[in-house]
């Protein structure tokens, strides 16, 4: 027979689904890294001060000489949001850190250990639930004097709760596997089961929340500020800015509020598109893709 | 005369890697499915047999490609848009008998609220006790008990939920049947029992049936021709009597698959199946065959129901 | 010996599915279990493996009575016993590279300088290929990750295999490779055998001894 070594017609399949999220997650990303960019660049690299007051220029609208205006005592805004989003960004970092950090340990070991101490800690966590964690951020704050530490204690004390009951649940559904099993027969210690094979696969999970958690920690930051509980009211933060934009609102200075509120609202939904991407990616059914 | 209800041409699927790298999952396929036939394709896990049956559905990932065409009455199945694909074709005009029908079935719904919302769906039946009655005479099509309808998935044994499951994939009156797996981890009389009660449907409403397995029993119970699979390619498509019969198959690959069977010979295959990623050139399954030569560096084509250079000739011909 | 009297076992007191069997396999000796699915014969394949506390009854290893399982269980008990399951891609972490995967119990006791042997000798014992040693379970198949979990059941040269299920999944070629190479890990090792499923041909072909689930209750 003759040998026909025609390259037949290819179709390609689902190219459109694939577009659109590549579109999203790319716009996510590039808006993540102007923000990081931003914030770590703009104050060493410009010899601005953002405290200069000039009362001449109190409360400018939006200009080419201060493209977000000036507030109440002629602050150039552009120059005070990216300051203040860079203390926001860092009590929300730190705080979903060390509640992270807190969070896997407690629901690893919780779920790794099982018997009356799981019971215990989860009551623990359930009573905690219990009571709406803002209240208890404003408890835990009012102890200290006003700073940035005290807010990311309070922030990361309150919001383990869920990653530890995230990861509970991951290690309990992985601890019945039989590749537990597996190494425990193969003479596995339980410290080893658990750092070797339970904590690398609640891992990506525990990293997820906790990205999910930056913007969630910066809105805490932003309400206790807001609330006057949080950073002193000197500090350029994005709750400290919308703070004192109060009473320009209402005379009808709009970009006070407005900048500051944009500067907490962009960064919160790239973070949460990459999370969201990259969720998708840690999916194990999208690993089986293949179906091989 | 019988009615050719799938007619499969060329139909080969890739996938393309990061990296540039493509894997050839499915390679060239042709067979048919006619009304009253069962097909059953096997192979051994990752041959691509799934593969074949995701393309048929529509439900490929989207890093792959198709080529070919896969024709069920006029409609092809590789061209048809996925609107179509949803609206007119699962359900309707193939009904898919799951692999695992515990995870096919919604666990919180008994198999009453799943049959009645499928049989309103599918056949557009209206208020409530012309669902209830059409629901019932869906389960009663499969074999599934009554008294059973009201229960949830995972009160069911692992028989009746695939009951269950069937009963849903007949509710369209599908003129195919899409069956991956369907035996997988049930014991030996459970597939009997399955494998005869998916013939029963075949049979009773002419149906056409193509059954993916690698369970070469549950084949011999049901099948009227057999399609082995081997690294992305059907390397044998003949008659089911005679495959597991006295003449026994052709192709090399097909021949030691048998003999492993633990009534048979026992012995495996030496080797192991190439990458669909990095297939040699010439005929795949030459590094562990024991007939290999010169002419094998040449992809061997299905011809006389076989692809292979040096196939097995049955006695009554060889004289 | 590893004997099992009157067992009694499950994951709920009031509910056992596994009521008072007793079973014993002689060293060197290789039992089928024959049961249909959902019987209870994998729970009491992990009470054998010491994977499993049973709710009561006796397991007895060379006479002596075992009264830890799972972590508590003296070390050299739990290696003593290779299981393989059912689903390999469950019985896999998902993260380890294939050799990896073989050669983890020999990290977890304190073996590495045997790894480069043990792993190159047990590859080509299951017919693994070098270049499949290097890769993470979703990018081989099912029959070759189970190869590389019987491989890693293998490793500590246990004196019994416990095998439950193991070729359910597989092709037949496949499904004959791996008990070619359990028997000849078997020839060459004289250690026991528990293999359970529901498959009478395949089990009637392999052990030399043929239990029925049905068989093994208080009366036998």
């Amino acid at each position: 027979m003759a040998e026909t070594a025609v390259e037949p017609r290819w179709r390609s399949y689902g190219t459109r689904r694939r577009s659109t999220r590549t579109v999203r997650v790319r716009t996510s990303v590039a808006l993540v890294a102007v923000t990081v960019l931003a914030v770590l660049l703009v104050p060493p690299l410009i010899q601005l001060d953002q405290q200069a007051v000039d009362l001449a220029l109190k409360l400018q609208p939006p200009s080419w000489a201060h493209p977000f205006g000036t507030d109440d005592v002629g602050r150039d805004l552009l120059l005070r949001c990216v300051y203040g989003l860079r203390v926001s960004l860092f009590v929300g970092v730190v705080a979903a850190l060390t509640a992270t950090v807190i969070g896997t340990a407690v629901g690893a070991t919780a779920g790794a250990l099982g018997g009356w101490f799981d019971r215990g800690v989860m009551r623990l966590v359930d009573t905690f639930s219990s009571v709406p964690h803002l209240l208890l951020g404003i408890f835990i704050v009012a102890l200290f004097r006003p700073g940035v530490w005290p807010v990311v204690v309070s922030v990361g004390l309150t919001h383990w709760l869920s990653t530890a009951r995230i990861v509970r649940a991951e290690v309990l559904s992985l601890r019945s596997r039989p590749y537990i099993d597996a190494a425990v027969s193969g003479g596995a210690s339980r410290w080893r089961v658990a750092v070797r094979h339970l904590l690398p696969a609640v891992l990506p999970q525990a990293a997820l929340a906790a990205v999910l958690m930056v913007p969630h920690a910066m809105w805490h930051e932003s309400a206790l500020s807001f609330l006057g509980l949080g950073l002193p009211s000197h500090m350029a933060s994005l709750g400290n800015l919308i703070q004192t934009a109060r009473g320009s609102l209402l005379a009808g200075q709009w970009w006070p509020t407005l900048f500051p509120g944009l500067f907490l609202v962009v960064p919160t939904l790239a973070i949460a598109g990459l999370a969201g991407a990259w969720r998708e990616r840690i999916n194990p059914r999208r690993r089986s893709e293949l179906m091989l | 005369m019988t009615s050719v209800v799938l007619s499969v041409r060329g139909l080969s699927v890739r996938f393309l890697m990061p990296g540039g790298r493509r894997i050839a999952a499915v390679t060239d396929a042709h067979f048919d499915v006619t009304a009253g036939e069962c097909l059953a394709l096997i192979g051994e896990s990752g041959c691509g047999k799934s593969v074949l049956a995701s393309a048929l559905l529509g439900l490929l990932p989207a890093n792959a490609q198709t080529a070919g065409e896969a024709h069920l009455a006029d409609l092809d199945l590789l061209a048809a848009d996925e609107r179509t694909l949803a609206r007119t074709v699962r359900g309707r005009r193939i009904g898919l008998i799951p692999q695992s029908p515990a995870a096919h079935l919604t666990p919180v719904r008994t198999i009453r609220s799943q049959l009645e919302e499928t049989v309103a769906a599918l056949r557009g039946v209206q208020g409530r006790k012309a669902l209830r009655a059409a629901a019932e005479e869906a389960a009663e099509r499969a074999a599934f008990p009554a008294d059973h309808l009201d229960r949830h998935p995972h009160e069911l044994s692992g028989g009746l939920a695939q009951r269950a499951a069937t009963a849903l994939a007949l509710v369209g009156d599908a003129p195919l049947l899409l069956a991956d797996e369907p035996t997988t981890g049930l014991d030996r009389d459970l597939v009997d029992h399955t494998v005869d009660e998916l013939r029963r449907h075949v049979d009773t409403a002419d149906r056409a049936l193509l059954m993916i397995t690698h369970d070469l029993a549950a084949a011999e119970r049901i099948a009227d021709r057999v399609a082995v699979m081997y690294a992305g390619r059907i390397v044998e498509l003949t008659d089911a009597a005679a495959f597991f019969g006295e003449t026994g198959p052709r192709h090399p690959y097909s021949r030691g698959l048998l003999a492993a069977l633990p009534d048979r010979a026992f012995t495996p295959i030496p080797g192991m199946p190439p990458e669909l990623g990095a297939l040699p050139d010439g005929c795949a399954f030459a590094a562990r065959c024991d007939r290999t030569t010169a002419a094998c560096t040449a992809v061997p084509h299905l011809t006389d129901a076989v692809a292979c250079h040096h196939p097995h000739v049955p006695e009554g011909i060889r004289a | 010996m590893l004997e099992l009297r009157a067992i009694t076992a499950g994951y709920d007191r009031r509910t056992p599915v596994v009521r008072d069997v007793s079973l014993s396999v002689e060293p060197g000796e290789a039992v089928g279990l024959l049961g249909p699915s959902g019987c209870g014969k994998s729970t009491l394949a992990r009470v054998a493996a010491l994977l499993h506390r049973p709710d009561s009854g006796t397991v007895l290893l060379d006479g002596e009575p075992v009264h830890r399982w799972r972590h508590r269980a003296p070390r050299a008990h739990r290696t003593a016993f290779g299981v393989v399951f059912q689903q390999p891609r469950l019985s896999v972490d998902p993260r380890l590279r294939l050799t990896d995967l073989m050669a983890e119990p020999l990290r977890a006791t304190g073996r590495r300088n045997e790894i480069p042997d043990r792993v190159a000798e047990l590859a080509t014992a299951v017919g693994l290929t070098p270049d499949l040693l290097t890769r993470r379970p979703h990018e081989v198949s099912d029959g070759q990750l189970q190869r590389a979990c019987l491989a890693r059941a293998l490793v500590l040269r246990p004196r019994w295999l416990i095998c439950d299920e193991i070729t359910a999944m597989l092709d037949a070629s496949t499904s004959a490779a791996l008990v070619a190479a359990v028997e000849d890990y078997r020839a060459e090792t004289g250690a026991g055998l528990l293999a359970v499923g529901h498959d009478h041909a395949l089990l009637n072909r392999w052990c030399g001894r043929l239990v029925r689930w049905d068989d093994l209750g208080p009366a036998a």
